[in-house]
């Protein structure tokens, strides 16, 4: 299968007053064609960072040191500005966090979608464009301003500005986490089914679990700025073979399979200032031998997983025969 | 719509208040200054010849009912006279603001060509480059050099070498556009240094602060240029705080022009009032600040029209 996204082990610090901080610290990653990924990991872990290096977007702070980085088979490090603001506007789409703080303030939603329209060469109609995203008043929408959308109206917007071009990659970073519960699902639904209908791969960045179960067949598990476990979300969520996915499950509200009992992770992520030797979740790892804390793990595959821990081969082992829980 | 109105009203009862707070302080203000209009235009004259005078101009009626009078011409719309000249206080002053609203337009268009580009420019560039060097730096001499320091260097370098300006030589627009000039350019950029300092260092730090907010990396993310962000988004957005710092810039230009126009030997009206208040001319000073206090509460409440007017968050409301 293509992939649409490829990164290979990615390295990137930011500078900053207090001292370097590496944010990603040889992350791998790939993203098939029309796959739904999802990213989780703790605080920190450099979800976001990942996010933002596919269209390189991170802020002047950021330096890339090494790794590759293809969206489309376009190395986005090695393009032109202008290559790379073509590779921003048709080939990836983008869904933040916030849906009113990515909207202009002082402008009418009608005008920022009339400019993104404009943008994509692409002929939609607004109409069309927000019905497209079950929003179905669209006199009132156009001429509202973002502040007077509630956010999950804004979100919808949000979101058909960023599908109006059709990227073949829509990248979301915590779509509903600051929304109401209740229109969380709906939100997500009307992602999953707007990347099935027009063939986009999604990247769906989150801290709930369950949420990442139902809607991503694939799932990358992020820890000190590396993805330390990737493979079917089936696979990696039924039978954990990293100790901190497991770990990372366990402490995750509402897992069936943990009978409803959390047990959250004890210590802190790390905040790497550099390369580091050996595993950074060894401190805090239950399974951590001696070895672990000196030698650094590179990452094995195991059938259609991979898994970058020292004892990921013994776990895997140990697990065959056990039924998935 | 009557939230509109309700603040409206508050807003006009507000600056009522204001105003006659401001009439009352003049009025103490320059009658409690020392010597008399009657000490001022006849020095040498008898007690007898002021007397006379007093009397015929009302000086000589208990301080409170002068008051009264005063206020009760006001209200009606009355500036009255000059003791000086007999003439119309509110005649006087028209005919000298054409030469200040002159040099005011003009220092605030200077403030703000020279200020609004650099000071984005600046605040695109980040901290390390030329430009925002350079405009830190300028901006801020510009700031906390006084008007006066700055006037009189250039008086001192222009009445010695006349390099095309003149000085203490005004000229009127309707007598001759480029005589006018020469003698309007000095006393206008003497008063814009401050506004292109402030102006410089406002729109800089909007504009750092607007490239920070989400709403630009969202438009960076959908493949727009940086001419395309800075047009759309950044000079609206950096425009709010821009407008409210050329409110504050206004109420310096009321006092600097009265500076300027006395460095440079401007007929305006800032001369006019110095000269009131030399002469104790009572009803020119009264009404000079009275007018300068109105003038400034006008010029804010057009700032907070603008203000609503580029910031949809404020002022209007809908269901
Ligand atoms: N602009 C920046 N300047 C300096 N450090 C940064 C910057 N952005 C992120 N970092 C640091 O990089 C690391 C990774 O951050 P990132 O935002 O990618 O994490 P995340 O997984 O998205 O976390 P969250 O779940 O809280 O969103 C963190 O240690 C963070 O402090
Ligand atoms: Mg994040």
């Amino acid at each position: 299968m293509a992939a649409v996204a490829e990164i290979d082990s990615l390295v990137l610090e930011f500078r900053s007053r207090s001292g370097r901080v590496r944010a990603l610290d040889g992350a791998a990653l790939s993203v098939g064609d029309g796959q739904r990924v999802g990213l989780v990991g703790e605080s920190g872990s450099g979800k976001s960072t990942l996010a933002l290096a596919l269209g390189r977007l991170l802020p002047p702070n950021a330096e890339h040191l090494e790794g590759a980085l293809r969206v489309n088979g376009k190395s986005v490090f090695e393009l032109d500005h202008a290559a790379l603001r073509g590779l921003r506007r048709h080939e990836l789409g983008y869904v933040f966090q916030d849906p009113i703080g990515t909207l202009d303030p002082t402008m009418r939603i009608g005008r920022q979608i009339e400019a993104v329209l404009a943008g994509t060469g692409k002929t939609a109609s607004i109409a069309s464009l927000l019905a497209s995203v079950g929003l179905n008043d669209v006199r009132r929408i156009v001429r509202s301003f973002p502040h007077e959308m509630s956010g999950g109206m804004a979100q919808r917007v949000s979101i058909a500005i960023a599908i109006a071009p059709k990227p073949k990659l829509l990248i979301a970073d915590e779509p509903t986490a600051s929304l109401d519960a209740s229109i969380r699902s709906q939100i997500l639904d009307l992602l999953v089914s707007l990347c099935a209908a027009h063939g986009m791969a999604l990247l769906l960045l989150s801290h709930d679990l369950r949420a990442i179960s139902r809607y991503c067949e694939r799932v990358a598990v992020m820890y000190g700025g590396r993805v330390i476990e990737s493979g079917l979300t089936a696979d990696v969520f039924g039978r954990p073979l990293h100790p901190y996915t497991e770990a990372l499950l366990r402490a995750a509200p509402g897992q069936e399979r943990i009978g409803g009992r959390i047990e959250p992770i004890p210590g802190l992520p790390p905040v790497l200032a550099g390369r580091i030797e050996g595993c950074s979740f060894a401190p805090r790892c239950t399974f951590a031998v001696d070895e672990c804390r000196t030698r650094r793990p590179e990452r094995t595959d195991h059938g259609d997983r991979s898994v970058v821990c020292l004892r990921a081969t013994e776990r895997a082992d140990a697990m065959a025969g056990v039924p998935p829980a | 719509m009557s939230i509109l109105v309700r603040y409206a009203l508050a807003r006009f009862a507000s600056a009522c208040l204001t105003l006659f707070c401001v009439a009352l302080l003049v009025f103490a203000a320059i009658h409690a200054m020392p010597g008399s209009f009657e000490d001022v235009m006849v020095p040498q004259g008898t007690q007898a010849m002021r007397d006379v005078l007093a009397e015929r101009l009302g000086l000589n009626k208990p301080i409170l009912e002068q008051l009264g009078r005063w206020l009760s011409q006001v209200i009606q719309g009355n500036l009255g006279d000059s003791l000086v000249t007999q003439e119309s206080v509110a005649a006087e002053y028209l005919r000298r603001l054409p030469a200040t609203a002159e040099i005011a337009g003009l220092a605030t268009v200077f403030a703000l060509v020279v200020g609004v580009p650099f000071g984005i420019f600046s605040g695109l560039a980040g901290s390390r480059r030329l430009v925002s060097q350079f405009s830190r730096l300028g901006g801020g001499l510009a700031m906390s050099v006084p008007d006066f320091v700055v006037g009189a260097v250039l008086l001192y370098l222009f009445t010695r070498y006349s390099l095309w300006f003149t000085v203490g030589n005004w000229v009127p627009i309707t007598e001759n556009l480029i005589g006018n000039l020469r003698s309007a350019l000095l006393p206008a950029f003497t008063l814009s240094l401050l506004g292109i300092g402030l102006i410089m260092a406002t729109a800089r730090h909007a504009t750092i602060g607007v490239l920070g907010q989400d709403f630009i990396t969202a438009a960076l993310a959908r493949g727009k240029s940086p001419a395309v962000i800075v047009r759309h988004h950044v000079l609206r957005n950096a425009g709010i705080p821009i407008i409210t710092i050329l409110a504050i810039y206004s109420g310096y230009l009321l006092g600097g022009t009265i500076i300027v126009e006395n460095l440079f030997s401007v007929p305006g009206v800032g001369r006019y009032l110095i000269t009131g208040v030399l002469n104790r001319d009572y009803p020119v000073v009264q009404a000079g600040v009275l007018l300068a206090a109105f003038f400034f509460i006008v010029l804010n409440m057009l700032a907070d029209i603008l203000y609503a007017l580029l910031d949809p968050r404020i002022g209007r409301r809908r269901g």
